[in-house]
């Protein structure tokens, strides 16, 4: 099978590369092993939160102290005002309605009750612009009976430090009965499902309505529309006070939504998405990748001019660890890491581990490094590309994007 | 000197180990009034920082006869007392091509005059009978090893203890002595809850703090010296052994295989570490090979499983001679009556002995504690089972309903682990049936139980009551559900908080010296969740 380009990896940066790639008329495949970052979505995407541990308020202005091995500093700073622009058409394109801007951070509030800074967040989700301000006084909280991955307390707890007065109240429907006499079913995507059918809506708005006549704003964990998008937009309709949702713990339900609609966007533009399959190697001829053999494929080898390496960090197994060694398990590109496995971790989990930073070392056009040869059309993009510690800076969703962006220019050149 | 009388006690002890809990236990059933205090929490020492061996003795039948026979009689007796705390696997002991074949008929005639019965099985057999054993054996004596629960032993104890009138103190640490000319009459001590010192009053004050019992006899102006060797283990993710399996040669490292739970376990290293080292139990990355290097010798597929944790224990041994390794040390009980010794009335140590003679050390104990006090009543902790371990009804009705009943997950997990206290296990609704640990099958009423009944302070306590957070994920996602009941339960959700993160740090430890594979990429994930989405952090939260 021949391909313009094939992307190896179905995660935020695959999905973009390959949205990119189709809008711009290439016949693309995603291969994909599986479910991806998106799918513990917070509902927002972070580009720079945090440099050297001191909130950042414009992170295009933050990204000018970071290091030069950093994929922001890579890409160069005069590109990232116009990437991320273009990212968030890229996204409002396939459906999805975010809001947020490059040059100044936006507050969103976490299930622990904090105000955490971000970038671009979910139409879902409600967006802030004060860390030390949450606009209403009395609120109230409320959550599933037995639906223990919304943690109510540790909402009320952050919502006091801010000055807020929150009850908690349950909502017991018996549409939710039989999921909950389960012992593991009552998740977020099951609720979710119940009220993508779209019966559970009315009476559940009611039951919130009369629950939160004292109070100024409802918080409730984010279970709604997995595959049904309109369920939010039907919630904030029918509920009287304003509604702030609050991820719940993943799967996130607005995580995979998102995820279906890009996809989505992707096989409507032409692209072909290859689901539950695993890439296992390659045959390179003068430092060029000629075709790729995949799990299912079996002998049909997949062909491409170019291919795009976004199989993710560690927990996406772009990156693998055993005892004594790192290695990019797909092709054996060469890594940018520390070969003593002594070095790879500090023992306090929250300081800065140094896992974090590892990644697939590329020439400056994001080219693939095979034995210190550039790989002429292997581009890697996304958080296999290291170089950073994305959940310190809180740039893990901005590096996936605008790297990915920036690869898809060089293809384009 | 102001003397608080209001209330004191016959005897304090010491230390929440299972000798601690054990000595609580014996003191309570003869009828003294009983104090346990314990800075931390119970089994949080040595007593849960080893194989969790029912030992058959076997392993020191060539060395050390007498722990041999202790350990064989004592093995028997938990098989009956305790007998939710026990697995019944049975152990091998291999010789490989690499060891002496000739030391087997020693082995087995040095077990069978310790009273440990053996069969020589043929290599053949053993292949089939064990299929994840070193296919190239040479010979395989099987002995009645066993598998047992440190945590859940020392709480049936302490509960027993409990039920008999003693009343328990975690997280309650000596800071000094209360002390009248000779005698020692009371303990001071620091509560790290509420952060402030309290005494209580006592006849006899027994030190059973394990090899923290250097520096609390010391507290008292007495000196024991204590021979810190450290021992680290790995815990494997699945169980790839049925029974216990063991090297047949003289006790070295990592020799011992333990399945157990829904793990299996190898070790130990041994290693002398100063005294001043004991509260620090890294794992370094040269323990780590060791373990697998040797591990793999006795399973093979070792060397493919995934390790969920490493981590570290200290043996409380009395210094003897100047062993390097501390190995030929016996492990013998060591009794000291400090009046005989030093001089000094009202206060006792047990020591040595290990956690399968723990309710040995615990009668000789209070023997002594007896006499002191002129009680006299006989030992009766041999005979009556531990609280969870009463006999099981045989009816016919009964065995169909075990056999026929669609129990959950999670009533069957805590049927295991809780034993015939199972009941207990709240079952007020639906709700109290929701599993908040996937991996372990632990129910909001496991946990809700734990909470009310075990002395439950933090999620670490928890974990230790209930294996919350103790399987393949290592408490990614339950962690925080159980977090969410805590705090519901101790209303101060800040606390909450930080406990959350002291868990992820504690779970850390064991995972950062075997961080590879599946684990960094699942630790990966949980960073994410957890200070990703969450935003929590490491303290203040």
């Amino acid at each position: 099978m021949k391909f313009d380009n094939i992307i190896i990896g179905g995660g935020l940066s695959g999905l973009t590369c390959g949205i990119k790639l189709a809008e711009q008329g290439k016949k693309c495949a995603i291969v994909s092993s599986g479910q991806s970052a998106i799918h513990f979505f917070s509902g927002s995407f972070d580009l720079l939160g945090k440099v050297d541990g001191e909130d950042v308020s414009n992170p295009l202005e933050g990204m000018k102290s970071l290091s030069e091995k950093h994929p922001y500093q890579r890409v160069g700073l005069e590109n990232i005002e116009r990437l991320t622009d273009d990212a968030l058409h890229l996204l409002i394109r396939a459906g999805l309605s975010f809001t947020g801007q490059a040059n100044r951070n936006h507050f969103v509030l976490t299930p622990m009750g904090i105000m955490k800074p971000t970038w671009l967040t979910l139409d879902d989700f409600t967006s802030f612009d004060h860390k030390d301000h949450f606009p209403w006084n009395k609120a109230v909280i409320l959550n599933f009976s037995g639906f223990l991955d919304f943690h109510t307390l540790f909402i009320k707890d952050g919502l006091k430090k801010l000055e807020v007065d929150a009850q908690i109240k349950n909502i017991s429907m018996k549409q939710f009965e039989a999921i909950r006499k389960n012992p593991s079913e009552m998740r977020s995507t099951n609720i979710a499902k119940e009220f993508d059918k779209g019966n559970a809506i009315d009476e559940f708005a009611e039951k919130v309505n009369l629950l939160s006549e004292t109070t100024e704003v409802v918080i409730l964990p984010a279970v709604f529309g997995l595959f049904n998008r309109n369920v939010v937009e039907k919630l904030n309709q029918k509920i009287n006070k304003p509604l702030v949702l609050l991820p719940a713990i993943p799967p996130s339900v607005p995580g995979v939504r998102s995820q279906i609609m890009l996809r989505q966007r992707f096989q409507d533009l032409g692209g072909t998405y290859f689901m539950g399959d695993n890439v296992e190697g390659g045959t390179f001829d003068n430092n060029r990748l000629l075709d790729i053999k995949t799990n299912n494929h079996d002998d049909i080898k997949l062909e491409a001019d170019q291919f795009i390496l976004a199989s993710g960090s560690f927990y996406s197994k772009g990156i693998v660890a055993t005892h004594n060694k790192l290695y990019e398990p797909i092709f054996g590109l060469d890594i940018e890491g520390d070969s003593d496995r002594n070095n790879w971790l500090d023992e306090k989990f929250f300081n800065d581990q140094p896992y974090m930073h590892y990644g697939v070392k590329t020439d400056d056009k994001f080219r693939a490094l095979m034995d210190g040869q550039s790989i002429e059309n292997l581009y890697v993009a996304g958080s296999v590309l290291g170089g950073a510690n994305p959940l310190k800076e809180g740039s893990g969703a901005g590096i996936s994007v605008l790297t990915s962006l920036h690869t898809v220019e060089q293809i384009l050149k | 000197m102001n003397k608080n009388k209001s209330k004191e006690y016959d005897v304090i002890i010491i230390g929440g180990g299972a000798t601690g809990a054990g000595t609580a236990r014996d003191c309570a059933m003869r009828g003294l009034s009983v104090l346990l205090v314990e800075r931390h929490d119970f089994a949080t020492g040595a007593t849960g920082r080893n194989h969790g061996l029912l030992h058959s003795g076997a392993r020191y039948a060539v060395t050390d006869h007498e722990s041999a026979s202790e350990c064989i009689k004592e093995n028997m007796i938990l098989r009956r007392i305790a007998n939710h705390c026990v697995e019944e696997n049975n152990g091998l002991f291999l010789t490989l091509p690499e060891d002496d074949i000739t030391f087997q008929s020693q082995f087995v005639e040095a077990c069978s005059s310790a009273g440990i019965s053996t069969e020589i099985i043929d290599p053949e057999l053993v292949r089939r009978m064990e299929p994840s054993v070193n296919p190239d054996l040479i010979g395989a004596v099987q002995v009645p090893d066993g598998s047992v629960d440190p945590f859940r032993l020392t709480m049936s104890n302490a509960l027993d203890a409990k039920i008999h009138g003693a009343d328990l103190l975690t997280q309650h640490e000596v800071t000094g002595f209360v002390r009248e000319q000779d005698r020692l009459c009371g303990v001071e001590l620091f509560n790290h809850q509420k952060k402030e010192k309290v005494n209580y009053y006592g006849k006899v004050v027994v030190n059973a703090g394990g090899i923290w019992g250097h520096h609390i006899a010391n507290l008292a102006g007495v000196n024991i010296n204590m021979f810190p060797a450290k021992g680290s283990l790995l815990i494997f993710g699945h169980r790839v052994n049925k029974m216990v399996l063991n090297r047949c040669r003289k006790p070295a490292n990592a020799d011992i295989l333990v399945p157990g739970d829904t793990i299996c376990l190898i070790g130990t290293t041994s290693e002398r570490i100063p005294y001043d080292q004991i509260d620090n139990m890294f794992v370094s990355k040269e323990d780590v090979d060791v373990l697998i290097r040797e591990g793999v010798k006795l399973s093979p597929s070792l060397a493919t499983t995934r390790i969920l944790r490493a981590y570290a224990g200290v043996r409380p041994l009395v210094a003897a001679d100047n062993d390097p390794s501390g190995r030929s040390i016996s492990r013998g009980i060591v009794l000291l009556d400090h009046k005989e010794r030093d001089g000094l009335e009202g206060f006792i140590t047990i020591t040595g002995g290990k956690l399968m003679t723990y309710r040995l050390m615990a009668e000789e104990a209070t023997d002594l504690i007896c006499k002191k006090l002129s009680v006299d009543k006989k030992c009766e902790t041999a005979d009556k089972s531990l609280p969870g371990s009463e006999k099981s009804d045989l009816s016919l009705e009964n065995a169909s309903q075990k056999i026929y009943s669609s129990s959950s997950i999670a009533q069957k997990s805590a049927q295991d682990r809780h034993g015939s206290l199972a009941h207990k296990v709240s079952n007020g609704g639906s709700n109290d049936d929701s599993l908040v640990c996937e991996c372990e099958g632990v129910s909001i009423g496991e946990v809700k139980y734990a909470i009310n009944e075990l002395h439950v302070n933090n999620l670490i306590d928890l974990r230790r009551r209930t294996r919350v957070g103790m399987g393949t994920c290592q408490g990614e996602l339950c962690a925080c559900r159980a977090a969410g009941l805590l705090c519901d339960s101790l209303e101060e959700a800040g606390k909450a908080k930080d406990d959350l993160a002291n868990f992820l740090q504690e779970r850390w430890k064991g995972m950062s010296p075997i961080a590879w594979g599946d684990t960094i990429n699942e630790v990966q994930f949980t960073s994410w969740i957890y200070e990703g989405i969450y935003g929590l952090k490491p303290e203040n939260n």
